[in-house]
């Protein structure tokens, strides 16, 4: 591929960013694919928004053990701050200058997942949020290392409650099943071995951080997917990203990501191996895919639903239509099955055709309704405009493919912008 | 949109090619003996122990001495059990033998997370597995085809699976202003060919359309239900459930929520409250079925996401428990109690009821033995209320 075309550019920023902003569509057209791709993974920083104060988990942990008065007056603090965190993410992602940052450290929120319910500690889930940030382009295996150390996740997967006296295989199973090398390619011996290894590590009561409680480890040897050992946490870790499953898991889901709904084998197969020999460097199995046949196919175009993130956020970031409120848009987000900081379950978001049944569908189409008419309850003003081009090019900048549906015959931007956002094509990138 | 509007516009839609439009826009010939289920969620974890009270059991008494219901209010109902006095108004159902209690049902593991524990019930998976599709999302593509399910609530629950095609509205008007709005975008166009994305899509808006076209059609002159419903909110949902089955809508399944059931604190008002509605809406559901002549092909049947503690707390309240009671009722359904009463003295090791009936048993017997489907939860055995 030679220099992009407008539609290409397009392409590239609705796939990586959150919306086809008109900017950053204009920077990449007419660059070389590479270099587009690289401007794409290598984004100038950009700050992160204050976060909002936290209760720490020294305040919060001892109300949740105290009396049923303490216990209640800890639930409604990390409801309060839940929603304060949820907002500040919300609208980190609205203003953000690198939206891609934003979108691989949603990727990884889905794939390394914890709620605010389960753990009633948001401040631990801002840590980990700012741990996913950290290496969202970096190095899974550094990550995995990371999350099996994250507070948030000792708490959400019971790890902190996996002691010598009463073992908790949460963590274990879920390492396995969820986090690297999938069902099918273990057994429950496996599992209890895993939670045997991760004995002792912990939340110190005293800091909210990570600690090894020597005196909870069961030491001796176990046997692990065919290894045998005294095997700490950290050789678990090292065994399962020695297994090919883990990058080819991994790989799986950056595709359904990013390429299409349905994986090539063939190709992912190659990217995994790639990925495992780099030692999992994140950026580098991107730059592959980004730069790869199967991402820039015509026939692939369209394929990838837009999640309720990029449709209520990457819209508002697109228009100069006024948007909806902070508030709105958690709650857009939670009727169309997504709310941050808390995934229906440890598998998290499905994703997919299942953002896309009858009922989110229907609230889908009534917000873009409301939007395009400018029509909303409570409104920010956007500092955009509407880009004057042909109604060609308008086309192309918000639909990935032909429109499904005829468009207005009479003439005007609004009105034809409008009726490209109500298109059944324009939930789809 | 009436149905000769739809099925004209249906003409426009490539997509609509291979389903037949006239089976998906209307019941043209409403089989009537189709049959119904009527799911009644009550969110939040319903107190079992507090709606079917085990009121001889001086156990009973001693983990309650604040909240448990006294001998004298109950309304008594045979085998040392009686009834919330709030729910007096479902007596005569009682009476007559169109209602069954089911007791100590709950799953090995109970979860005391609402989301998860809700989810495993509507999902009828194990506490440690997962699953995309409910219950019914599996078991309605095999009933009929077009409609499955109606939802008055923001989720189909249950009745969510790839092929079940289920709508989730606030109510059947809310629903047909929405698809005013959708009717804009929908005619015309095409979808190419090999993207299964865009065919789901296609799929959607086609469900959405069909159910759109015959409720607009059924609910145009409504079939007057000759039963006033209490306003309360369970009271309105059941009376739009009411209307749709005696119109004509051929859904399956519908389903209504009754929440608040998450007792914490001076548990005995709020559930009361609860029951009362419950129990007034229930009352009024059954009386227009039975003036309609459909009584006889509904059958209703209440669930939630847990019990609660046999223990009651500091705040005359109660925390989150395991097994609970359902409450079953239809013309063909056989009054009783069913499933083995929880042994009081033997709880888990949290203070909980150990279930005695799998929910799964009871979801076999709606497939079995009401909606004639193959049993998928076989292992579990039936019941025999209907």
């Amino acid at each position: 591929m030679g220099l992009l075309a407008f539609k290409d550019a397009v392409h590239l920023v609705a796939r990586t960013g959150l919306g086809a902003e008109w900017a950053a569509v204009k920077q990449l057209e007419g660059r070389t694919q590479q270099a587009a791709v690289a401007w794409v993974l290598h984004p100038a920083a950009s700050a992160l928004k204050p976060v909002p104060r936290l209760t720490p988990w020294l305040k919060l942990e001892p109300m949740r053990l105290n009396d049923m008065k303490s216990r209640n007056s800890a639930w409604s603090i990390s409801q309060r701050e839940g929603k304060l965190l949820q907002a500040w993410w919300v609208e980190q992602m609205l203003t953000t200058r690198t939206p891609f940052v934003e979108r691989m450290t949603l990727f990884w929120h889905n794939h390394f997942t914890s709620s605010i319910q389960k753990t009633l500690q948001p401040s631990l889930l801002y840590q980990q949020n700012l741990l996913l940030r950290r290496h969202a382009v970096g190095n899974f295996a550094e990550l995995l290392r990371g999350m099996a150390r994250d507070p948030a996740m000792l708490v959400y997967l019971d790890g902190y409650q996996n002691t010598k006296e009463q073992p908790n295989e949460n963590f274990a199973r879920e390492l396995l099943e969820l986090f690297t090398i999938g069902r099918g390619h273990y057994r429950e011996s496996d599992v209890k071995a895993a939670a045997k290894a991760f004995t002792g590590w912990g939340v110190d009561n005293d800091t909210g951080k990570f600690i090894i409680r020597a005196d909870q480890h069961v030491a001796g040897q176990s046997t692990f997917l065919g290894k045998t050992g005294d095997f700490s946490g950290d050789d678990i870790l090292n065994i399962l990203l020695a297994h090919p499953r883990t990058a080819e898991r991994l790989v799986d889901k950056i595709w359904l990501a990013f390429v299409s709904n349905r994986p090539d084998p063939a190709v992912t197969s190659v990217w995994a191996q790639q990925l495992r020999g780099s030692g999992y460097d994140i950026q580098k199995l991107l730059e592959t895919v980004f730069n790869s046949e199967p991402f820039w196919a015509l026939h692939n175009r369209g394929t990838v639903v837009k999640s309720p993130v990029e449709l209520v956020i990457g819209t508002a970031r697109m228009l100069s239509y006024p948007r909806e409120s902070t508030e709105e848009m958690l709650n857009l987000c939670r009727l169309l099955g997504q709310e941050l900081f808390d995934p229906p379950n440890v598998k998290g978001w499905t994703g997919g055709e299942y953002w896309i049944s009858t009922q989110t569908l229907l609230v889908r189409n009534a917000y873009l309704a409301k939007l395009s008419r400018g029509n909303l309850d409570d409104s920010v003003a956007s500092p955009l405009k509407l880009p004057r081009v042909p109604d060609e090019q308008l086309i192309e900048w918000l639909l990935p493919v032909k429109p499904l549906k005829p468009l207005p015959v009479t003439p005007g931007a609004r009105r034809l912008v409008r009726a490209l956002l109500l298109d059944p094509a324009f939930q789809v990138s | 949109m009436n149905r000769r509007e739809f099925l004209g516009m249906a003409a426009l839609l490539p997509w609509l090619g291979t389903f037949s439009a006239e089976a998906l826009a209307a019941a043209a010939t409403p089989r009537s003996h189709q049959r119904i289920l009527v799911l009644v969620k009550l969110a939040g974890g319903n107190d079992g122990l507090n709606t079917l009270i085990p009121y001889t059991d001086p156990l009973y008494y001693q983990h309650r001495p604040t909240i448990a219901i006294q001998k004298h209010q109950i309304v008594d109902i045979g085998q040392n059990t009686g009834m919330n006095p709030y729910l007096k108004a479902l007596q005569p159902w009682w009476a007559k033998g169109n209602m069954a209690w089911v007791q100590g049902v709950g799953y090995p593991h109970e979860s005391l997370s609402h989301f998860r524990s809700s989810d495993i019930w509507e999902t009828a998976v194990d506490a440690t597995s997962y699953s995309d599709r409910g219950w019914l999302g599996g078991l309605l593509p095999g009933c009929k085809p077009g409609l499955h399910g109606i939802s008055i609530g923001d989720s189909t629950g249950p009745m969510t699976g790839k092929d079940c095609n289920t709508i989730a509205m606030q109510s059947p008007q809310t629903f047909l202003s929405q698809i005013n709005m959708l009717e804009e975008m929908g005619a015309g166009g095409a979808l190419r060919g090999g993207n299964a994305v865009l065919a789901h899509l296609g799929n959607v808006y086609q469900q959405l359309y069909a159910t759109g076209a015959q409720l607009s059609e059924k609910l145009q002159r409504p079939t007057p239900l000759g039963v006033n419903f209490s306003t309360s909110e369970v009271g309105r949902d059941l009376e739009s459930v009411a209307k749709m089955i005696l119109s004509g809508v051929d859904a399956t399944v519908y389903m209504v929520t009754l929440g608040g059931f998450d007792t914490h604190s001076s548990q005995n008002g709020v559930q009361s409250n609860l029951l009362h509605q419950l129990a007034g809406a229930l009352d009024s559901f059954a009386q227009a079925m039975q003036r309609g002549g459909r009584w006889n092909d509904v059958m209703l049947m209440t669930y939630s996401e847990f019990g609660r503690r046999v223990q009651e707390n500091h705040a005359k309240g109660t925390d989150h428990g395991a097994a609970s009671v359902q409450l079953v009722m239809g013309g063909k359904v056989r009054g009783g109690i069913y499933g083995d009463k929880p042994d009081l003295a033997h709880l888990d090791a949290d203070g909980n009821l150990q279930h005695t009936t799998d929910f799964r048993a009871v979801y076999g017997t709606v497939a079995q033995r009401w909606l004639g489907q193959p049993n998928p939860w076989g292992q579990f055995g039936t019941l025999p209320f209907v």
